[in-house]
């Protein structure tokens, strides 16, 4: 993976002396909290409703056991012994201290950590495939580019100050499990006729307010213009993006309200001008940037597959593990094993200092010191050979991490919700709790078979819950919360935005109601590999709208 | 003349006083210098009025009136020892082709050795340089008269476009100005007619001829006085600056609002404003909207102006015009609003800005070194504790950068940006690039 | 009726002013601002202000209750009472050196 040289490393440095210096004088008084507020924002300090939450990046989602083993210091230093992994790949401790966090800063700089751009107006963490690097499925492993990019990014001077925060996601595989359409811009990797390698550029997709999915503004993009293509739409962005209204600001109703047409025309015509120019991306570089994702030193260990209905009998537990939580590998005797943070009844994405510790050393011993952190709020060790996969799983097990629900039902994208944040109207942790716990039976699950249930405590829809196979957003109304659920949407390459059947439930509700959504598809499925998504395509709302509401 | 005696008698603040001054401004021809100081020489303050000569370019039209009128008159002459010798060499030319009497030399004070020890003043404070050299000297000197004579005209800046023949000045005395209403054109046919000798200078391109130091030659078409303090933002030496007539004061620090080449400046640059017309508009900052509208009188125009470029300004539209800008002023209205670094941008490097880029508006420190990685070297600061930071060079800054961007050079010419080096360390003095 | 609340600077931690001018922990311990005492309200939250210390001051409608006071926004009662479901019910904590009086 990625290391840091001498500039890298001093860049943090300086960048972790300055936001020092900026708390520093904000608690002698010499900034009043308007001046420092957008200071800690850059930094990844937001106010929450108990404390402060501090939250830092996991560059396209890589992490090393050194580093995780850090964020477990961290955790047990400065805050309560536990952190909470979000949809962007970072990681969110919400207790700590003002006066603490230099020195966490510190702490994060020696393993090559920062909270730079983790919030405010500027480019975010790049987010791109948790299995990058690893997956059978890829045409290239994202990884290069994206730290390419994140250096690009990285206090950028002309676009700190955007009219709204922006976000890029990419995908080095045919199938987008980074969801790429629902990104400021998304990267999808593609091969053109000449059969080289390059991107697609999507362009205004989002959720929040106004969900929309990204349109393609250009099918191939060299890598060697990549940059200059992405300097391109974020200065026609800066210069002509809405700042009169918050909620109007992003780029997908600057693309939404010029046309696609029209604004294709401003970035190609600005493509034009400094294409070729200072940014192209000479290719000994990429080489060079691509030398520190090189594979690992897989070895043959003389197993390239594993019955898993045989180990399904002999341990049915580790069976249902082997058959959700492990990913197909691109070399052949190894496996992408799926560590799921979502138990029965706990809060999803999160993990204790322990369980960070536990998974550093399965990392180190089974996964070449590789670890990552996945959009769906898991964490993955991307290269474990078959022949460890038990050792693993006993020791995953030991750490109370072997919940074997990747996948299933029971494995959903949650926001923190009016638990922790500011923004939300309505919890969603008690929801997942008790979802989960309506389905934790294992036959139950497997019977479902993949659905994705996303919530979100706000519009802002942190969770996702826009493109949740079925979703749930918290709203308030007179004082109680209130759960809006939505059928349909999916976040993968075949994206879609669900939609609202009916009115809301009151929380005690939910439960059943998905049960009744759950009841429906099973009834009509065509046949048990026909999944919740498939079925809706066909059927349409009908079905769905009766589950929940009757046919009155 | 039956109004002199009066103004003279009465004391100060009197009504009366004032109205005379207006009349005597309605008692002459514009052209008629020769009358005006006969009359502030003879009648109204005889024996009690005196000359200042810079002895520069048009020095001469003044000292021939005041050769015919009175050739023993007082003329003082400031030697501050910044003159060029040209000068030095012109006063005595015009002494005797003038048969000039009275023409007194005034040194500054023995003092100026403790405030100039090395005589650099000029170069760190030209503000303060002028008041050692200058106003101090003459302040003792003035004292002593009731009034003295200037050569100004109307036409050379913006704070002398209504000069009129008598001033009344706000410490009770009179400045009579012959020439206020003579133009460029005028003061070259009456150098013509009367044979006057040039300056030596002069034809070098010297149109208006101050301590050498502070003085550049204009080009063709350029404010005759733009060569003064040229990129200093000063355009008035103290013994000007209040037209109100009392001898000015070195500036305060309320007023130093400018920072550029490492140090903060008064700002000669001011903002357009509802009363300011195209045609007369100088040193002021064109709204680009502005520009656009009137750009052939913009352009026509033989003064020096500015152009604002707000939030949502496309700078597309003017970039055949920036030539004729000695000033870009990027309005960041609001420290969120990001548009004025893309503007700052494209005008340096697509554009080939080169002139004095400023960042105006709301401004925080640790946006600073964000704006002068776009390309922007000056900044107008209004809040002490930014001017302090910018002072003492104590802007906690990230000074690695991993893009190319700006006029910095960050990453040498023609290399890659993911080569990745640091700016050369550069020196203190050569990184007063702000 | 009215509390006001706010975020210590330090800690971060959910305060309440008191009726004797202390930014303390305890929901009970607020002051209640009555209809009738808009200045007041405007007074302290002046104060506070140029204290520094304080942030994302904001004033929340309550109601008195048997139980004592009732905000009406689920909200402030989960910024009074701590997260309900995951880790942790207790709330961010001051050090000594974190309270705060205007």
């Amino acid at each position: 993976m990625y290391r840091y040289d001498e500039f890298d490393a001093a860049f943090v440095g300086e960048r972790v002396t300055q936001f020092s210096d900026q708390v520093r004088r904000r608690i002698a008084g010499e900034l009043t909290e308007e001046q420092f507020r957008p200071l800690r924002l850059m930094n990844g300090l937001y106010l929450q409703l108990h404390a402060y939450m501090l939250r830092i990046a996991v560059p396209y989602g890589t992490l090393s056991a050194r580093q995780m083993r850090m964020l477990a210091h961290v955790a047990r230093t400065y805050d309560r012994g536990y952190g909470h992994f979000t949809t962007r790949q970072n990681i969110q401790f919400n207790w700590p201290k003002l006066r603490d966090v230099p020195a966490i800063l510190s702490d994060l700089a020696s393993v090559e950590m920062h909270s730079i751009q983790t919030s405010g107006n500027c480019v975010r963490n790049v987010t791109v495939d948790q299995f990058a690097g690893a997956a059978a499925d890829e045409i290239i492993d994202p990884r290069p580019v994206a730290e390419i990019i994140r250096q690009w990014s990285s206090l950028h001077p002309e676009f700190i100050y955007l009219p709204r925060k922006f976000k890029i996601a990419m995908t080095g595989s045919p199938n987008d499990r980074a969801a790429v359409k629902f990104h400021d811009i998304g990267l999808m990797a593609q091969t053109n006729r000449e059969g080289a390698v390059g991107w697609a550029v999507y362009v205004g997709g989002g959720l929040g307010r106004t969900p929309m999915v990204g349109k393609l503004i250009n099918g191939f993009v060299a890598h060697e213009h990549l940059l200059a293509y992405l300097e391109s739409i974020l200065r026609v962005y800066n210069r002509y993006g809405r700042r009169d209204n918050k909620f109007k600001a992003r780029i997908k109703i600057l693309v939404h309200e010029e046309g696609l047409e029209n604004f294709k025309g401003q970035v190609e015509q600005e493509f034009a001008e400094i294409r070729g120019g200072v940014l192209t991306l000479p290719l000994e570089e990429l080489d060079r940037i691509e030398a520190y994702f090189a594979e690992p030193d897989y070895a043959d260990h003389g197993v390239v597959a594993i019955d898993v209905e045989r180990e399904k009998i002999l341990d049915p537990a580790f069976g249902r593990f082997l058959e959700n939580n492990t990913f197909p590998h691109k070399r052949a005797g190894y496996s992408a094993v799926t560590i799921s943070l979502k138990p029965i009844g706990g809060a999803p994405g999160d993990a204790t200092a322990e369980q960070m510790e536990a998974v550093a050393d399965l990392a180190e011993r089974y996964s070449f010191d590789e670890l990552r952190v996945s959009h769906e709020q898991n964490l993955v060790l991307p290269h474990v050979a078959l022949t460890d996969l038990r050792a693993v799983y006993d020791g995953l097990a030991a750490a109370g991490l072997a919940d074997a629900n990747a996948g299933e039902i029971t494995d959903m994208i949650t926001c923190p919700g009016l638990d922790y944040c500011a923004l939300a109207n309505a919890r969603s942790i008690p929801i997942a709790q008790d979802i989960s716990r309506r389905f934790a039976a294992p036959e139950r699950a497997r019977e479902i078979g993949k659905l994705k249930i996303k919530i979100s405590g706000c519009i802002n829809a942190c969770g996702h819950h826009h493109v949740g196979h079925i979703g749930i957003l918290g709203v308030e109304k007179k004082g109680t919360e209130l759960y809006q659920i939505t059928v349909g949407g999916d976040g993968s390459e075949d994206a879609a935005v669900g939609k609202i059947l009916g009115p809301g439930f009151v929380a005690d509700e939910v439960p059943n109601a998905i049960e009744r959504l759950v009841d429906a598809y099973i009834a009509e499925r065509s046949d048990p590999g026909e999944t919740f998504i498939a079925a809706y395509r066909r059927l349409g709302d009908a079905p769905f709208k009766e589950a929940l509401y009757g046919n009155g | 003349m039956a109004l002199a005696s009066p103004i003279i008698a009465e004391p100060k603040h009197d009504k009366l006083r004032q109205l005379g001054i207006v009349a005597l401004n309605g008692m002459y021809d514009e052209m008629d210098a020769e009358g005006v100081l006969k009359q502030a020489v003879e009648d109204l303050l005889p024996g009690s009025i005196a000359l200042v000569s810079s002895f520069g370019a048009d020095s001469a039209v003044l000292l021939h009136l005041v050769s015919k009128v009175d050739p023993g008159l007082p003329v003082y002459f400031l030697e501050t020892g910044k003159h060029f010798p040209q000068t030095l060499a012109y006063v005595e030319t015009l002494k005797a082709h003038l048969g000039l009497s009275n023409v007194i030399a005034l040194h500054p004070d023995a003092d100026i050795r403790r405030f100039d020890p090395d005589g650099t003043l000029w170069e760190t404070d030209p503000d303060s340089c002028c008041y050692l050299r200058k106003t101090e000297p003459l302040e003792g000197v003035l004292d002593g008269y009731g009034g003295w004579v200037t050569g100004r005209k109307r036409f050379q800046t913006a704070e002398r476009g209504v000069l009129p023949h008598f001033e009344l000045t706000s410490d009770d005395r009179i400045k009579v100005n012959p020439l206020a209403y003579f133009t460029h054109e005028d003061i070259e046919a009456y150098k013509a007619k009367h044979g006057l000798p040039q300056h030596p200078l002069y034809e070098a391109g010297y149109k208006s001829i101050g301590c050498a130091p502070c003085t550049s030659a204009v080009a063709e078409g350029e404010d005759p006085r733009a060569g003064r303090w040229r990129g200093r933002d000063k355009r008035e030496c103290g013994i000007h600056f209040d037209f109100n007539g009392s001898i000015a004061r070195p500036v305060s620090q309320a007023s130093l609002t400018l920072f550029k080449d490492g140090a903060v400046r008064t700002d000669p640059w001011k903002a357009w404003t509802e009363d300011d017309t195209a045609e007369e508009a100088r040193y002021t900052h064109v709204p680009l909207a502005v520009f656009r509208d009137y750009r052939d009188v913009f352009l026509a125009s033989p003064h020096p102006i500015g152009l604002r470029v707000d939030p949502g300004d496309r700078v597309e539209d003017v970039a055949e015009d920036l030539d004729r800008f000695s000033s870009i002023a990027i309005n960041f209205p609001a420290f969120t609003d990001g548009r004025g670094y893309s503007s700052a941008r494209l005008l340096r490097e697509r554009f080939g800005y080169a002139g004095e880029l400023r960042g105006v508006g709301d401004v925080l420190t640790d946006q600073i070194p964000f704006m002068r990685r776009c390309g922007i070297d000056a900044l107008v600061v209004t809040n002490a504790a930014t001017r302090k930071a910018l002072e003492s060079n104590a802007l906690a800054e990230v000074a690695h950068y991993y893009q190319p961007v700006g006029a910095r050079r960050e990453v040498p010419a023609g290399t890659r940006p993911f080569l990745r080096r640091p700016e050369p360390r550069v020196t203190a003095s050569a990184r007063s690039d702000t | 009726m009215k509390i006001l609340t706010g975020n210590e600077l330090l800690s971060g931690a959910a305060v309440y002013l008191d009726a004797r001018g202390n930014w303390r922990e305890a929901l009970q311990e607020a002051r209640v601002f009555g209809k009738d005492e808009a200045e007041a309200l405007e007074a302290a939250i002046a104060a506070t202000h140029a204290t520094g210390r304080v942030i994302s001051i904001e004033s929340e409608d309550v109601q008195m209750t048997e139980a004592g006071i009732h905000p009406l926004r689920i909200r402030e009662r989960i910024r009074a009472q701590g997260p309900t479901a995951p880790r942790f019910f207790d709330r961010q904590t001051l050090a000594e050196d974190e309270y705060v009086s205007i």
